[in-house]
């Protein structure tokens, strides 16, 4: 009686200690569809040789002109077969000058075209920058945020320019292109001609040529570092010239 | 004995058991006590930043830190000064190394109830408006993440932090806490104040024909700086430029129709906040009595609310005096 007395009370304690039962096991996702991995990296160019930054170049006006900064986003990046598209990744920061390559989770398979656009999805766009870690593309880490105005810069293009191609001083005058806000998306296309083909378990890469150079002029739009030096999610006419610049200025290997 | 040992074995049960029923937690967050002026509503809370003892005493602590610039130099305090109504006694505000900004600090009394931030609304929320200044290179000049990541481990940030929170400092943390901070600055206690809640003698003569002529359709005053804080919150050009160097609103909204215009500011605490405007361009009442006397310059974008008016010298004394009472009669931080 008096061990069972004491035994009682010490089982009790044991068992109302007992930490609270875990939560029954959520049932197992099933497993992801076979996936590889789709590498896309951004190579910058100037007239076809890799482009040095802070190395002086001329411009297609001549301008004597470097190149300092280029950073792009690109924001729903999907795989696109016939009618099928595939949302793969909401958003992904380059660095030209430092990290232009993103691995992106893909399902194995054959597909024609990956499709996005220059910029940040608008929903993600105005969400708090605070939300992300470091190495979140959206980081205010990065670079990008317009604290002042929230939202992402979708282009960052900076450098030096002289429109006297005789001068030999040194290149003052500075260009700081940043688009941004809705006005400025653009969507685009890359479509290797052998397709894009995705095995599992293994990287596919897709290396995308970026004429710097040709930023500054394509068939349709012509910037003139003279005059069209200056844009931050202001000056909407020459932010639409340089998106739609940078999009034609990509090819593929 | 066997009593005893029942008696120690519940004890034990009792301590042992003590995590799990939250006992040994000595410290709790509670809500915060905010104080609000008869007539004043409570602030819009986001449901992601409850307004707590915890947060508001982080955000405070922060508020004060030179460590949230780069070079340790200054803190918010700096440019907002709290004897000042958290506005700045300089035109334009000096960041670190001496750097100027570009635009007047304003006072943060009542920033709560705006819905729209800085002096052109940019940014729609206190949390995302804390993480500009940190990094405008004219400012602090910093970075909130490496800020937040500096000051984890560091006392009283790491207690604050997990009782407001349940999290270590960062980014997120970071920004709340220093809005929840501002969201406490509360302004309403003047001698007006008291007059309107019918104090006949809180206001002398002058200080009453100055509300009489302030709230006149004359004077049109009241057409944007009515309500509780003496503002509508909304933007507008006021005439003060025919060229304006500062696009302000328009650097937002890209619409040419809102150039120059700037959020209204409270008149409250006013006799504190000088100089005064966007720009910190008027160093006076008298002068800025002056320039909406005018009407303001013909802008195309000036408020069509505008309007001249004409003053004898003893009405523009008077309203002055009225705007003189504006001033809290007790401190603006309720965090103690």
């Amino acid at each position: 009686m008096k061990k069972s007395a004491v035994l009682i009370p010490i089982v009790l304690a044991l068992v109302a200690c007992t930490k609270p039962e875990k939560p029954t096991p959520p049932t197992p996702i099933p497993p992801a569809p076979s996936t590889g991995t789709l590498r896309i990296t951004l190579v910058p160019e100037w007239e076809g040789q890799p482009l040095q930054f802070f190395t002086e170049y001329r411009n297609f006006m001549d301008y004597r002109t470097t190149v300092e900064l280029v950073k792009v986003y690109f924001g729903n990046i999907s795989m696109v077969e016939g009618t099928d598209t595939l949302l793969v990744k909401d958003v992904a920061l380059f660095d030209l000058a430092d990290d232009a390559t993103v691995d992106i989770p893909v399902p194995e398979g054959a597909w024609s075209t990956v499709h996005a656009m220059l910029g940040v999805p608008a929903e993600l766009n105005y969400a708090d920058p605070a939300l992300y870690g470091v190495d979140h593309p959206l980081s205010v880490s990065n670079g990008t945020y317009w604290t002042w105005a929230t939202g992402y810069r979708y282009v960052m293009f900076e450098g030096r320019y002289d429109p006297d191609p005789q001068s030999t001083a040194t290149l003052m005058s500075a260009y700081a292109m940043h688009p941004g806000m809705e006005p400025s998306l653009v969507e685009f296309g890359l479509s290797p001609s052998a397709g894009i083909t995705i095995v599992k378990g293994q990287t596919t890469e897709l290396q995308v040529r970026v004429a710097v150079d040709r930023f500054f002029h394509s068939d349709e739009f012509q910037i003139d570092l003279a005059t069209e030096h200056t844009a931050h999610g202001n000056n909407i006419p020459l932010q639409w010239k340089l998106v739609n610049n940078v999009v034609k200025s990509m090819t593929l290997e | 004995m066997i009593r005893g040992l029942h008696i120690g074995l519940l004890l034990l049960l009792l301590v042992g058991c003590r995590k799990d029923s939250g006992l040994d937690t000595p410290e709790q967050d509670r809500p915060f006590a905010l104080e609000l002026p008869p007539g004043f509503s409570m602030p819009p809370i986001p449901a992601d930043n409850p307004l707590t003892e915890a947060s508001v005493q982080l955000g405070k602590a922060l508020f004060f830190d030179t460590r949230l610039s780069r070079d340790n130099s200054i803190n918010c305090a700096s440019c907002h000064l709290p004897d000042r109504a958290f506005s700045d006694i300089t035109a334009l505000s000096v960041g670190i190394d001496g750097r100027t900004g570009f635009r007047n600090s304003p006072t943060l009394a009542n920033v709560g109830y705006h819905t729209r931030f800085f002096r052109d609304g940019g940014v729609p929320t206190l949390e995302q408006q804390v993480i500009a200044p940190i990094h405008d290179p004219v400012e602090m000049d910093h970075n909130i993440q490496v800020a937040a990541t500096n000051l984890r481990d560091v006392e009283p940030y790491r207690r604050l932090s997990m009782l407001a929170y349940g999290k270590p400092l960062d980014a997120w943390v970071l920004s709340r806490a220093l809005a929840n901070y501002q969201r406490t600055l509360i302004s309403g206690w003047s001698r007006w104040d008291r007059w309107m809640q019918g104090e006949a003698d809180a206001l002398n003569a002058s200080e009453v024909r100055g509300w009489q002529l302030f709230s006149s359709e004359a004077l049109n005053c009241m057409a944007c700086h009515g309500g509780n804080d003496f503002s509508d919150h909304d933007f507008h050009n006021v005439g003060q430029y025919l060229d304006y160097a500062d696009p302000g609103r328009e650097r937002i909204t890209l619409q040419s129709g809102d150039l120059g215009k700037f959020k209204t500011p409270t008149l409250r605490n006013i006799a504190l906040t000088a100089p005064y405007m966007h720009d910190g361009a008027m160093a006076t009442l008298d002068a800025v009595i002056d320039h909406f006397a005018t009407g303001g310059l013909a802008h195309p974008a000036r408020s069509p609310e505008m309007r001249t008016f004409v003053l004898s010298p003893q009405d523009k004394a008077d309203l002055i005096a009225f705007l003189n009472a504006l001033t809290d009669e007790r401190p603006l931080d309720q965090v103690r």
